[in-house]
């Protein structure tokens, strides 16, 4: 048996003291800074490193390291990157206490000119001494810029490659399909900086959320690992009626991902949504089954869901991949040479070992590495990400054209609509919440199984009509949909469960685990889904104060009112509402 | 015809989608080839409300008749529903021109028009117009006033209406999957085609579909419908109950109503039932039946009303019958007994080639129903074609019976 610490998906939880960082170096580092400080940030500490000193004065970040002080007088690099290593090496010692002690950084940089293209490498090479883990989103210069930064960009990138536990490289060419040609020049950097702190925050959210179907760093990586690669990203925001579906438009439209086209070519794509109280299973459906359009038969999806209280109405779809092959070198514009020689800078994923052999941490991030490469004890998360797949591709086929919200015209009040969609038989919103809970915990335990032909026939008995009505009902000749059904089932205990999680305790969890994986699973996986799943646990921990919040509903729906049509247009005959039982209006 | 007709009838009902594929002989028997079905989801009281989530559970339904069937599935007769749905009878009365002696195709067509013209709402669009009965120059009751000699033509017919942006609702739904939609139909008009027989009809019969969002009824008297309508309370309403009452989850609701209770409160055996999943919990059969049975009670009493105004129940010749899915249902027939005071029977459709566990369960009613409806609308084509591009006349299915 493998011993290995609980963290071992490379997870940094969110309440860990050690904490996030953004570190921006250089003009365009702290522009997306700004950014990120200007759209609200308070999950992440800040820091901008600059040399030029009146930027760095006008940055609105909460820390700021000048650098090359003494070297450069508070002027700029002119470009050099030299000069720019220079500068970065003459305040190692304050960058390094600015590193020091922090879970995970990304460093933001526009590599081309000389703070970026000089500092960042020398910053990331600091961080990853102090056993930080570090991710980097680089933008490559515009190819109009010239050959000169194009190359210093390139060298640059390698360097940084090295150190960085992922590197995100965005082109700003491509960055520059965003808006159109005649807008302003304000704009379209604006633009570029929008897009890398939206995925700087889509990241950490996607790291961090409390998830119900949760996504680690484990999962980011063997999103980001393919050899010779570059980053896709896509992130995409939308509330409304047909947000699910505006979202993963928004996401696919990211310049990055050329409109989803290039997913095809994944090998491994992450899909993280995420949303607030509102969002139902069947959202996350449909967004999963319009990512599945635009992916190949053979790639894996890591698939995570989370909500978040402050996402409020809104739903968010975050894509993250890589791509191998000529594809990316053609679509890379700029950089189209960086490709063959800085492949395994771009390629996000470097090994890791290495620099971490001598830290303490070492148990926790070799596990990470390990996971990153597929290791055989770490197959669940991937495995369930297939079988995730198998569900929504199976729900995926003749979709025809988009299909188009008609819900607005459909009865009057929207929000009715929305709600009426929800599945869950008593309370609408929360219970829905748990499905993924369950769905997931199912997922986990059986996702390696043989089918056993039996759930379904239980589950459809036991659901009876009226459960798998109220539910968007997945595929159920398939393993994926017996999964499912099975977890509809167990919505019957949804309130069972519910106050088990939010009184934090494993036990009756645990209570619940040996039949199942008894039943279901293998000796040696058993002990592994133990153990994952004991890291469910500890993150439903999280999300206690969530669950407390809904158990009172969940206790209050089902006595009063109208049941499942609480929601439904009133049927009144002869001043009576029809909805509420008879038997109790006659009493 | 030599050539034998497919045609597939897709029922989105409350509880469950359902698509049925008939092949219509060249002899004109049905032959049912293939079923999908799928639990339903999206769907409250007969009526869409989530098209998206119907959409899957369509693909899932179509998928499986498509495979069974080994048909591709083009097009499809939908049954609408819903409690917006409303019918009356109208009487429009023409002048047949003086120089022209013999009643035609046109006069028929207008004779239609004027009837149609009734007061309803503004939103409202017609789904059936069944002729009743024709009147020439007083005599009553022709069946096909066609070439005969008048000079005054009346015609009562049956109008089925329903909110527009409902019933395009549902169209839209279906046709996104994307599957045409050939033709709505009420969903008890469908039901009666398989349900009712000629004799039934002619000596009138009322047919009650109960199914898990809405009750719908359709009432024959002298072979012609006089009277249809949709009570948006179903079995679903009956689950519900018993879950608010004994504040358990549906799912327990459902299984409690099917396995032990009725909705009668005869024969009601003073015994404790447990509840499944919740331990040491039990209700009384005694109490579980009494909330079936006030349920079912003013369900019926609902469907009774309009009728007993209009006295249809004493010419209902053939009794009641009951069918859909909550028909099912233990001791529903003996309360449907007590309200309306005649004879009721439960009913599956009439006897066709297929797997008879489809036509004699009174789940499919309604979408066996469709394939019968298609036939007979197809069946009068040819001879409609002539006199009305519209093709939209159903004289002959409900004037003439089969």
């Amino acid at each position: 048996m493998i011993e290995y610490n609980h963290m071992e998906q490379g997870e940094i939880p969110a309440d860990s003291e050690l904490g996030v960082k953004v570190i921006g170096v250089g003009g365009a580092g702290a522009n997306v800074l700004d950014r990120m400080a200007l759209e609200g940030s308070d999950e992440a500490e800040l820091l901008t490193l600059n040399t030029d000193v009146r930027a760095l004065s006008t940055s609105v970040s909460s820390d700021k390291i000048q650098l090359g002080s003494t070297l450069l007088k508070g002027m700029g690099t002119g470009g050099d990157p030299s000069l720019g290593k220079q500068a970065a090496l003459e305040a190692v010692d304050e960058i390094r206490a600015a590193v020091r002690e922090t879970g995970i950084i990304f460093i933001c940089v526009g590599l081309g000119g000389g703070t970026g293209s000089g500092a960042a490498p020398e910053v990331c090479r600091i961080a990853k001494e102090e056993g930080v883990f570090l991710v980097v989103f680089a933008t490559m210069p515009f190819s109009f810029e010239g050959a000169r930064r194009t190359e210093q960009a390139r060298e640059a990138l390698e360097a940084i490659g090295k150190y960085a536990n992922a590197v995100i490289a965005f082109d700003n060419d491509r960055m520059g399909e965003l808006i159109v040609p005649k807008d302003g020049v304000t704009q379209a950097f604006a633009a570029a900086d929008k897009i890398i702190s939206q995925s700087i925050r889509a990241t950490m959210n996607v790291v961090f959320r409390p998830g119900i179907i949760r996504i680690g760093m484990d999962d980011l990586l063997s999103a980001l690992d393919s050899k010779d690669s570059r980053c896709l990203f896509g992130y995409g925001l939308a509330k409304g009626d047909n947000r699910s579906h505006e979202a993963v438009e928004q996401a696919l439209k990211c310049p990055l991902l050329d409109k989803g086209r290039l997913l095809n070519d994944a090998s491994a794509v992450l899909v993280q949504v995420a949303g607030g109280d509102t969002m139902t299973l069947y959202e996350v459906q449909l967004v999963m089954e319009e990512v599945n359009k635009h992916v190949g038969d053979g790639t894996q999806i890591l698939f995570g869901t989370g909500t978040d209280k402050r996402l409020g109405n809104s739903l968010s779809v975050t894509i993250i991949s890589s791509i191998t092959g000529p594809e990316g070198g053609q679509t890379t514009g700029s950089g189209a040479d960086n490709d063959e020689e800085a492949s395994v800078s771009l390629g996000g994923v470097l090994p890791v070992s290495s620099p971490f052999t001598a830290e303490e941490d070492e148990a926790v991030f070799e596990e990470e590495a390990d996971g990153g490469s597929g290791d055989s004890f770490l197959s669940t998360p991937e495995e369930s990400g297939e079988s995730d797949q198998a569900i929504f591709l199976e729900d995926a086929p003749e979709e025809g054209d988009e299909a188009s919200p008609t819900g607005d015209d459909d009865e009057g009040d929207n929000d009715d609509v929305s709600d009426a969609v929800v599945p869950a038989a008593d309370a609408s919103v929360d219970e829905d919440e748990e499905f993924p809970v369950l769905a997931g915990l199912e997922i986990d335990d059986e996702e390696s199984e043989e089918d056993d032909r039996n759930p379904i026939a239980r589950a459809v008995e036991a659901a009876g009509d009226d459960l798998l009505s109220s539910e968007p009902v997945f595929g159920s000749d398939d393993d994926g949909g017996v999964d499912r059904v099975e977890a509809v089932t167990d919505a019957e205990q949804k309130i069972t469960l519910t106050r088990m999680v939010s009184d934090s305790n494993a036990s009756p969890f645990k209570a619940r685990l040996p039949e199942e994986i008894g039943s279901t699973s293998s000796d040696a996986e058993s002990e592994v889904d133990d153990e994952a799943l004991e890291g469910n646990l500890s993150e439903e921990g999280e999300t206690s104060e969530e669950a407390k919040q809904q158990q009172e509903m969940l206790q209050l729906e089902p006595i009063s009112g109208k049941g499942r049509f609480a929601k439904t247009d009133p049927t009144i005959v002869d001043g009576e509402d029809l909805d509420v039982p008879t038997f109790l209006r006659k009493k | 015809m030599a050539v034998s007709n497919i045609y597939v009838g897709l029922e989105i009902g409350t509880s469950k989608v359902c698509i049925i594929v008939g092949e219509v002989r060249g002899d004109g028997a049905i032959k049912i080839l293939g079923v999908g079905q799928h639990p339903s989801a999206g769907v409250r009281k007969g009526e869409i409300v989530d098209p998206e989530t119907v959409q899957t559970c369509l693909h899932d339904a179509l998928a499986r008749a498509e495979e069974r069937s080994d048909v591709e599935v083009n097009a499809v007769f939908l049954a609408v529903t819903g409690s917006h749905i409303q019918s009356m009878n109208n009487r429009g009365t023409i002048r047949v021109s003086d120089d022209q002696m013999e009643i035609n195709g046109e006069d028929l067509e207008e004779v239609k028009k004027i009837a149609r013209d009734v007061p309803v709402p503004a939103e409202n669009g017609y789904i059936h117009s069944i002729i009743q009965h024709y009147y020439v120059d007083g005599q009553e009751k022709v069946l096909n006033p066609l070439g005969m000699l008048g000079q005054k033509l009346e015609a009562d017919y049956h109008i089925i209406n329903g909110v527009k942006t409902r019933i395009q609702n549902s169209i839209k739904c279906v046709r996104e999957v994307p599957i045409e939609v050939e033709d709505i139909v009420f969903s008890p008009v469908a039901a009666a085609q398989v349900v009712l027989n000629r004799e039934a009809k002619n000596e009138g019969a009322l047919l009650i579909d109960v199914g898990g969002g809405t009750t719908d009824y359709i009432c024959f008297v002298d072979g012609v419908v006089v009277a249809s309508g949709c009570v948006p309370i179903g079995g679903d309403h009956i689950t519900n109950d018993i879950a608010l009452v004994l504040k358990i989850p549906l799912a327990r609701a459902e299984k409690l109503k099917v396995n032990h209770g009725s909705a009668s409160l005869k024969n009601t055996r003073n015994i404790e039932i447990a509840i499944e999943g919740e331990s040491g919990k039990t209700v009384e059969q005694e109490l579980l039946n009494q909330i079936m049975n006030a349920r079912a009670i003013e369900l019926l009493s609902l469907v009774a009303e309009p009728l007993q105004k209009q006295g249809l129940l004493a010419k209902l010749g053939k009794g009641i019958f009951l069918t859909g899915g909550s028909s099912l249902m233990t001791g529903i027939g003996d309360v449907a007994e007590e309200i309306f005071g005649i004879p009721v029977q439960k009913a599956g459709s009439t006897a066709m080639s297929g797997p008879s566990a489809l036509f004699e369960n009174p789940q499919y009613a309604t979408p066996v129903g469709l394939i019968r409806y298609a036939q007979l609308l197809d069946d009068q084509r040819p001879k409609k074609s002539a006199l009305s591009k519209l093709g939209k006349s159903f004289e002959k299915i409900f004037g003439g019976g089969r």
